[in-house]
């Protein structure tokens, strides 16, 4: 028959399962990526072979789909995959299980009642990998792989928003390399380069996972502490400061040291807006300069007499 | 209204969908509770036949977005063929989840919170549309089949978006309901939207589902 040999062919897996949820049928695609035959699967549960689907979530979607005939969708975005098969069209991206894109709907008798149900199960690991990968060279800064400007920025809304809300302490710092035209000029814009990676993943490795580091500009860092309160702020500014200045970098046969100027803001009842804040750091940043760089600074911004 | 728009739905006609309405409602309200555990009151449905073109400012009248209602949209096609559209007031995507009893289920990585809202709000969006759609086709005697539901943001282009396939010198059918989950201080209103092409067939129906009774 042309119609059962479909249910083999496609591309896509397929099983139906009856009320009780025990496999019905089982098609060829289910059976090569799960290695389970269906002489082995059919009229046992579904539960027993994938004991994760025992959850209220798929057992919720599978009896409103018995009782009211609709659909059930269980997108990649939400459930990653609901049959955990090796992942095998990955195009050198890191999912270890196929992502999956799955469809439950029903399948009527003569009276029209809904003795079973169908599950397909499509591939969507290629899609899947595009997608992440377009997330990274959207959020992320190509050069130290940190974050870029345009993340942190949509980030300090959101943050600001919420902290502001729930009144909780937000501070924000503004770092950027001293002298640094000059390491271009000496060693090398490699060598730059190279500092700049470094710098990164030294910030990256001292601050919480929580905190978000940004190359915010060409040599200029941006990190958004949540939940920190300017004196903690300062600190950490502080002992990024330190841990600055004692490191040497060697790059090729070169040994260079740098260090780092800072301005440090927190979110205050004169602060209205996330641009405030960013600006208010950026004010400590330029006053840390003119003190005579590799310090931490720190404007108290008085509301202006208008 | 455009007499050209051809054959709108008579009083008579309306009544008996008011009718399967409120049976479809009352069916859909019990089956939730019983078989998903989602206590939600409909409330008696509200139809009215619009013009395609008068869609969009009737959307934005009835949904009266702050921009931050949660809207679900689901398409549905088979003889009877529109949209249902769910929409929830502001802020309530977190309180929907809690008639979700296992949302550490869901997987996610960054904008986590996010992330689990939308999808609560899909499932939910999914079960009541399904719900509803689904007791109304049954009394007209027909199945529709669903495409994936999505989140819109109240924006006009996304209220442009729905009527995309409507050709604007039609009617639609757009019958509307207001729910309140139960015991939760959430109410939204549920509206389906039928185009014309299903017009012709759901007068058909109509009239069967009546003949069934005399």
């Amino acid at each position: 028959m042309i119609f059962s040999q479909m249910f083999d062919m496609l591309d896509v897996g397929i099983m139906i399962l009856d009320s009780d949820l025990k496999v019905f049928k089982w098609n060829r695609w289910m059976a090569t990526h799960s290695k389970i035959l269906p002489e082995k699967i059919v009229g046992k549960s579904i539960f027993e072979f994938f004991p994760d689907l025992n959850a209220p979530w798929f057992l919720r979607n599978c009896k409103s789909v018995f009782t009211f005939g609709n659909f059930a969708f269980f997108s990649q975005k939400l459930h990653k995959y609901c049959f955990p098969f090796k992942a095998y069209n990955t195009l050198g991206s890191d999912f270890e299980y196929m992502q999956q894109s799955c469809t439950v709907g029903p399948l009527r008798d003569d009276n029209n009642r809904i003795n079973y149900i169908y599950i397909t199960v499509q591939d969507v690991t290629e899609v899947a990998a595009y997608e992440k990968k377009l997330i990274n060279m959207n959020t992320r800064d190509g050069l130290t792989g940190i974050f870029n400007r345009r993340y942190l920025e949509t980030k300090l809304e959101e943050e600001f928003d919420r902290h502001i809300r729930y009144n909780r302490p937000l501070s924000l710092i503004m770092l950027d390399i001293d002298h640094f035209k000059g390491i271009n000029d000496n060693y090398g814009h490699q060598a730059g380069d190279f500092i700049l990676k470094s710098l990164a993943t030294l910030i990256d490795e001292r601050i919480r996972v929580v905190d978000i580091v940004a190359r915010y500009g060409g040599e200029e860092f941006c990190c958004l502490l949540p939940e920190t309160t300017a004196e903690s702020a300062l600190a950490l500014a502080e002992f990024l400061r330190m841990g600055v200045e004692a490191e040497i970098y060697h790059f090729k046969d070169k040994s260079i040291k740098i260090t780092i100027s800072q301005g440090v803001s927190d979110l205050n009842s004169n602060v209205d807006t996330a641009e405030m804040l960013l600006k208010l750091a950026d004010d400590g940043l330029y006053e840390a300069k003119r003190a005579g760089r590799n310090k931490v600074s720190m404007i108290s911004n008085k509301k202006k007499e208008s | 209204m455009n007499q050209a728009a051809s054959p709108n739905l008579s009083e008579d006609e309306k009544d008996i969908l008011q009718e399967i309405m409120n049976i479809a409602f009352g069916n859909a309200t019990a089956d939730l509770a019983e078989v998903v555990d989602i206590y939600v009151m409909l409330s008696i449905p509200n139809i009215q036949v619009i013009g395609i073109g008068e869609l969009p400012s009737y959307l934005k009248d009835t949904i009266k977005d702050d921009g931050e209602s949660s809207i679900v949209e689901q398409k549905f096609w088979g003889n009877f063929k529109g949209s249902g559209l769910l929409v929830f007031p502001s802020g309530s995507g977190k309180d929907l989840l809690a008639f979700l009893d296992d949302k550490a289920d869901y997987t996610y990585e960054s904008n986590a919170a996010a992330t689990l809202e939308k999808g609560g709000l899909l499932e939910i969006g999914n079960i009541l549309i399904g719900a509803c759609v689904g007791k109304v086709s049954e009394l007209l005697g027909t199945f529709v089949t669903y495409s994936p539901p999505q989140v819109l943001q109240g924006k006009a282009s996304d209220y442009n978006y729905l009527i995309e396939h409507f050709d604007p010198q039609q009617t639609a059918i757009v019958m509307k309901t207001i729910f309140t989950f139960k015991e939760k201080d959430i109410n939204g209103f549920l509206l389906i939207l039928t185009n014309h092409e299903s017009i012709d067939w759901l007068q058909k129906a109509l009239h069967e589902f009546m003949d069934s009774y005399e």
